[in-house]
């Protein structure tokens, strides 16, 4: 009670404020934003051997294939998601169906999935892989539609979420009233509701490139079962692959190159993209009266929603659900200790990231939400992304660089591969929370502290619980994405084996009934986790 | 309770001064109101009181106190939201018990406190209740308690009643002004209606582009404006713009653009100055100009200074506001009695007058008498 | 444009917004829907427009049907009490959206767009986006832009309330010249009783989903019908008595608690009967000898200061001074008479006055 009660009083000066705000922002950018750009300062300082690649062109051209593919895969799979993503965003915000909060809550189980997971269970849903004894669709056998169709599956949940918090922003009464009027609902839509929509589509574009420039578990694994793993690359899998088969020593210039490459171009890109989106302009000039009123009314709405419905019920959820196929096969020999040990590591490094990110990140975030328009406000704002953007991969092998060029030391790995998750989960728990505090009028804990209460008391008893759950929300988000990264920690370290490396390990042997099983006991240990969290939380008073 | 002082307050928003030097000086245990129009500066007046906003230049005080740099939570200044910012996980009871918990009073007297608050305040119905579950009289009640019950000296509120119903608004305005004196508080009330203030203060502040423009009791604003603006904010006024044609030991006269000669009360402007009369429409009186019958083919004249044609006549309740167009002029108002209602259909011919001492005679502000008058 | 409704009923789940509404509405008449929050007069102009379908119930528009016709077909202006301009539009682009989703040509668009800025003077600021203008300005462009529609038809949902005191007693004296000049039919709904009374030609008084009085400003303020009506436009005192008998030309004599008897305007009461008398602040006046009273508050109120007592029947009553005259001081003695004629008689309601004219 006491240590609460002086940091009530310390909260209540403003040096002291502004003293523990200073350190959060130091321990982000030393801990986050440093390491995670590291290795563009050491293409640099390593200048002679990265030279030494653009002398190899058999390793140029494996190098532009796997970053063509990488950026070509993520481009189409964020032009179909903003697609199919903008009817079921409408669907979600603005119709109210039975069912609607099922739908709601499958949506987002791919991302509660760990990647390596999904692409076990999409290849054998789209294809025929050898080895396995469940009948697939097998209509998919080039590798590069593969990972299309694997990547919308752990992106489309981020375009339809971030199109709908926007959509539920825009006032429904500009097309009401663009409707009274006399503009079909098609014509409605399209001058009014799609022009204030940038906002969104930007966000959504951003998370869902990311997403998809930065998978490793899922895309590796659906290459390797389909058998072209040492022939067909995205950028990071070429870094994982470098790694396995040559070792960090020996492949360090290819892979300094490639990761710089994926971290500029995708900064790059994402400032083009954003520039695109806001100043295209929807040609609202021209209008079809007596089109529009067809098409927005009878049967093409109807088809619409029929069809985004399937769209996710077919490509989206069918295809994560398949491997619970498994269940019908006998059950597998596991070996329980291995993955019992892979479990625990994963856990405390996803436990110590979500610990980490929610204590030095809710500042962080509320600094963003309360004050966005400052100079500082809008500098944390867009660095906030930086290791959102940036390949997790890359990333993880920036940070391994950065802190091996302070300890030379390698017993620090589980240290360096907690700072590596802590670093890509921490743009999640700040936007969270960010969101979340954002919808909460300020005018609360502003009358809380006139009514006496010291700062820390005004965000401890009242803006706290009225954003709990939103916390806990990020937090869950964030470990489960933790949970399922492959990508960074393989980067980071070879010997730490947590449950996506364990299960990468066991389809690099071909145990896929193992690997399988092993996936679907990780899947049910995370959902009663996460059933656990939200009851306690709950039962913590949230009666509001 | 303490008396409060701001001292030349400035604070620029990149760009726009929500605080241009600005000066007020509350009484103890004075309800003021602080009145003006969106955007000009009132909501950060109050916040620089109870230190939410900082001023960049200038000083507040709380009975000599110099509190500038107090943290807020000391200041003991309590606001009362216009959103009212009940905590919505809390029920009216923990709502109101908030500040005496946080502050760690002595249990007993704690629950005597805020249950005598919320009886005050008429919801002992209703303490178990959520927030979402009261209507918005309740909510503002309950605010009400909860600021009340901070044992605070001075209760700031931002537009308590703009959310409620006008009817409402009408009945809260009352029941609100006694209980903050029946608690003896000094209040800074910030509103945007004029009828609001004039009910509820004991002095009115009139705020426009972050500096008070006069400050005063209701009566001397209404019928003293210091400027065009005030006198057209407070009450509609008609303003006629004209020259000083005389100035007697009376009245002045004052030649309209069209010729018109009018009457409004004395100044020491010199003769010709451009100027503004401002008269408020409830002391415009129009005169109705008998129509010539068999029996009085020359009816007598009324005396006035222009005549009208009668546009509309609008029953409004307990007065009624007839509009009538003035031959280059314009629209002229007057509100009168409902009782007159009668005596006044659309196309009459009216005579219209008024006493001048009621006229207020300005000069024409620099920046032009449209930007000057105009209310939001 | 006529407009009747038959019948009308909306239910939202089990509750009932609005219930049972029948209503006819002539050409070119202001009309206005009165009601406190929740009474379900938002619920009424929603259908009428047809943003919403009812769930019993008919709507003609000059003798039609029109029920079933979606909003987009219906041709009827609607303001919106949040305004809600396109932001991504000009001022201009705004006013012309009508026109231009019809599909006409160019010039004809630009032509009605410019027209109707400047019948509400609002020419100026064509290029300007809504975000650059005041509440009060915004409010204007809304209103061309749904009379740019060309519709005969208004609806104005509480157009005013998002705006400051001062700028919405400007601007519905501006609205109601501009749909007179124009002979629009208006459907104004509000919660403000001084508004309804300014601008109307007639006034529906709703609470809790039904029509509760109707009648011109002026009927309802002289001779309400109910002791909801009288309460809610315009203030009034209050007072619970009974009935104690009559004088010679049928005026009611009631006696009121603690024993003065008063005389009130004519009515079918008997004696004995629990009623409650109605008496409006001007209506009110001291006298050398009447209901002795308290003086215990003055409070100016711009053209008469409005005197509250507490009198001898334990009632608060209130009394208007004009600003000439000379303000009693707290505490003075007053005897207080009541224009018989203008004091009506409400009998006592059974679930007790309070309930009567519960505003929430």
């Amino acid at each position: 009670m006491s240590l609460l009660k002086w940091i009530n009083d310390i909260s209540n000066n403003e040096r002291s404020r502004k003293a523990w705000f200073s350190l959060v922002c130091l321990i982000f950018v030393i801990f986050i934003i440093i390491p995670s750009v590291f290795v563009v300062l050491k293409m640099f300082t390593e200048w002679g051997i990265v030279h030494e690649v653009f002398k190899d062109p058999v390793m140029m051209s494996t190098i532009e294939g796997a970053i063509w593919n990488s950026f070509s895969i993520a481009g189409l799979v964020t032009i179909i998601d903003i697609l199919v993503g903008i009817p079921m965003a409408w669907i979600f915000v603005r119709k109210p169906f039975k069912g609607k909060r099922i739908l709601d809550t499958l949506m987002d189980m791919p991302l509660a999935f760990p990647t390596a997971v999904v692409g076990i269970s999409i290849v054998m849903f789209w294809g025929i892989p050898d080895g396995i004894s469940i009948p697939g669709l097998g209509v998919v056998v080039s590798p590069y539609i593969m990972l299309i169709l694997l990547h919308i599956i752990f992106t489309y949940p981020y375009m339809v979420r971030s199109l709908s918090a926007i959509l539920e922003q825009i006032e429904p009464n500009y097309e009401t009233a663009a409707m009274t009027l006399s503009a079909s609902r098609l014509t409605a839509v399209r001058t009014i509701t799609l022009p204030l929509f940038r906002a969104g589509l930007v966000t959504g574009t951003i998370l869902c490139f990311a997403r998809s420039l930065s998978e490793t578990g899922g895309t590796f694994i659906a290459l390797q079962m389909m058998g072209v793993d040492s022939t067909f690359f995205t950028g990071p899998t070429f870094i994982a692959y470098m790694k396995a088969e040559y070792g960090a020593d020996v492949a360090m210039g290819p892979m300094i190159l490639i990761s710089v490459l994926m971290i500029i171009l995708a900064l790059l890109l994402l400032v083009v993209v954003k520039v695109l989106i806001m100043r295209f302009k929807i040609p609202v000039k021209k209008v079809w009266p007596q089109l529009g009123r067809k098409v927005s009314r009878g049967a093409v709405p109807k088809l619409k929603d029929v069809f985004s419905i399937a769209f996710l019920v077919l490509m989206v959820l069918l295809p994560t659900f398949y491997i619970f196929t498994f269940l019908t096969q006998p059950m597998a020999d596991i070996d329980y200790g291995a993955l019992l040990s892979a479990t625990g590591i994963s856990f405390l490094i996803a436990g110590i990231a979500v610990a980490f990110n929610i204590i030095f990140g809710t500042p962080i975030a509320l600094y963003i939400a309360r004050k966005r328009n400052t100079k500082l406000g809008k500098i944390l704002d867009s660095l906030v992304n930086v290791p959102l953007i940036i390949p997790t991969t890359a990333l993880g092998f920036s940070l391994a660089l950065f802190w091996g060029s302070i300890y030379a030391g390698g017993s620090l790995s589980l240290m360096m591969v907690i700072f590596g998750h802590i670093a890509f989960t921490f743009p999640l728990v700040v936007r969270n929370i960010a969101g979340a505090v954002e919808e909460v009028d300020a005018s609360y804990e502003e009358v809380a502290i006139t009514l006496g209460a010291k700062p820390f008391q005004a965000f401890s008893k009242v803006l706290m619980p009225i954003i709990k759950s939103s916390i806990v929300a990020g937090a869950i988000l964030a470990f489960t994405r933790s949970l399922g990264e492959t990508g960074a920690t393989i980067a980071i370290s070879d010997s730490i084996k947590t449950v996506p490396v364990y299960i990468m390990d066991l389809i690099k042997l071909h145990n896929y009934t193992e690997a399988a099983f092993c996936s679907i006991i990780l899947i049910a240990i995370c959902f009663v986790l996460m059933f656990a969290v939200r009851i306690l939380v709950n039962r913590g008073g949230n009666r509001a | 309770m303490p008396e409060i002082v701001l001292d030349g307050l400035y604070k620029d928003y990149g760009g726009c001064m929500a605080a241009n030097g600005l000066s007020i000086k509350v009484n103890d245990g004075e309800y003021l109101c602080v009145l003006g129009p969106t955007g000009s500066g009132k909501t950060t007046c109050l916040r620089m009181i109870c230190g939410l906003t900082k001023p960049d230049k200038g000083k507040i005080s709380f009975n000599g106190v110099d509190v500038t740099n107090m943290p807020v939570s000391e200041r003991k200044a309590a606001m009362l939201s216009q959103v009212y910012s009940l905590f919505p996980p809390k029920t009216v009871y923990e709502n109101v018990m908030f500040s005496p918990e946080i502050k760690e009073w002595e249990e007993e007297s704690a629950k005597q406190l805020v249950k005598s608050m919320i009886k005050m305040v008429h919801m002992e119905n209703k303490v178990s209740a959520y927030p979402i579950e009261l209507s918005g009289g309740q909510q503002q009640r309950t605010a009400l308690a909860r600021a009340l019950a901070s044992n605070s000296d001075i209760l700031l509120l931002d537009e308590p009643l703009r959310a409620l119903d006008a009817r409402l608004r009408l009945e809260l305005r009352k029941e609100l002004r006694s209980l903050v004196k029946e608690m003896g508080l000094t209040a800074i009330h910030v509103t945007h209606d004029q009828d609001e203030a004039l009910e509820m203060a004991d002095r009115i502040a009139i705020i426009r582009k972050g500096k008070i423009v006069q400050i005063g009791t209701p009566m001397e604003v209404f019928q003293d404006p210091a400027t065009p603006f005030v006198a057209n904010f407070v009450g509609r006024s008609n303003i006629f713009l004209g020259k000083i044609r005389s100035v007697c030991e009376t009245c002045s006269e004052i030649e309209t653009d069209i010729g018109a000669v009018i009457k409004a009360r004395i100044t020491n402007m010199p003769e010709g100055t451009d100027v503004a009369v401002a008269i408020k429409i409830g002391s415009t009186r129009m005169l109705p100009i008998p129509v010539p019958t068999a029996e009085k083919p020359e009816p007598e004249q009324p005396n006035g200074f222009f005549k009208g044609r009668v546009e509309r006549v609008l029953y409004e309740g307990a007065t009624i506001t007839i509009e009538a167009d003035a031959e280059g002029i314009g629209l002229v108002s007057s509100k009168l009695p409902n009782r007159k209602y009668d005596d006044y259909k659309a196309g009459d011919e009216v005579m219209i007058t008024w006493v001048p001492e009621k006229a207020s005679v300005f000069e024409i502000p620099p920046e032009g008498i449209e930007e000057e008058l105009r209310l939001d | 444009m006529k407009i009747k409704l038959e019948n009308i009923s909306m239910k939202f789940g089990d509750f009932y917004a609005v219930r049972n509404i029948n209503l006819s509405i002539s050409k070119g008449e202001y009309l206005t829907v009165l009601g406190p929050s929740g009474c379900g007069k938002t619920t009424l102009i929603k259908v009428i427009s047809g943003i919403w379908k009812p769930t019993e119930g008919k709507v003609f528009v000059d003798g039609e049907d029109v029920t079933d016709i979606p909003m987009e077909d219906r041709d009827t202006g609607y303001v919106f009490q949040n305004i809600a301009l396109f932001p991504n539009m000009t001022i201009k682009d705004n006013v012309g959206y009508s026109p231009r989703v019809k599909d006409l040509p160019a010039e004809e668009v630009d032509e009605i767009a410019k027209g109707h800025l400047e019948l509400v003077k609002m020419f100026d600021r064509a290029g300007m986006f809504p975000s650059e203008l005041s509440g009060g300005e915004q409010q204007k462009v809304a209103l061309a832009r749904a009379l740019a529609s060309g519709s005969k038809m208004l609806m104005l949902d509480e157009p005013l309330s998002a705006l400051d005191a001062r700028v919405r007693v400007e601007l519905r004296y501006e609205i109601r010249r501009l749909v007179k000049k124009l002979g629009i039919t208006v459907l104004h709904v509000t919660h403000d009783q001084e508004e309804a009374m300014a601008v109307s030609d007639r006034i529906i008084l709703m609470r809790a989903g039904g029509i509760h009085e109707v009648g011109t400003p002026l009927d309802l303020y002289r001779n309400p019908k109910s002791i909801f009506a009288a309460y809610f436009i315009g203030e009034t005192n209050l007072m619970e008595c009974t009935v104690s008998g009559k004088t010679k030309t049928g005026r009611t004599v009631v006696k009121l608690r603690g024993g003065p008897t008063v005389r009130a305007a004519k009515s079918d009461f008997e004696k004995g009967d629990p009623v409650v008398i109605s008496v409006r602040p001007e209506h009110v006046y001291t006298a050398s000898d009447g209901i002795r009273a308290e003086v215990i508050g003055a409070v100016f109120m711009g053209v008469y200061w409005r005197i509250r007592t507490l009198a001898e029947t334990s009632d608060y009553i209130d009394y208007n001074v004009s600003s000439n005259d000379e303000v009693p001081q707290v505490g003075e003695k007053v005897y207080l008479v009541f224009n018989k004629r203008a004091t009506k008689v409400f009998s006592r309601p059974t679930e007790g006055l309070e309930e009567a004219i519960k505003l929430e």
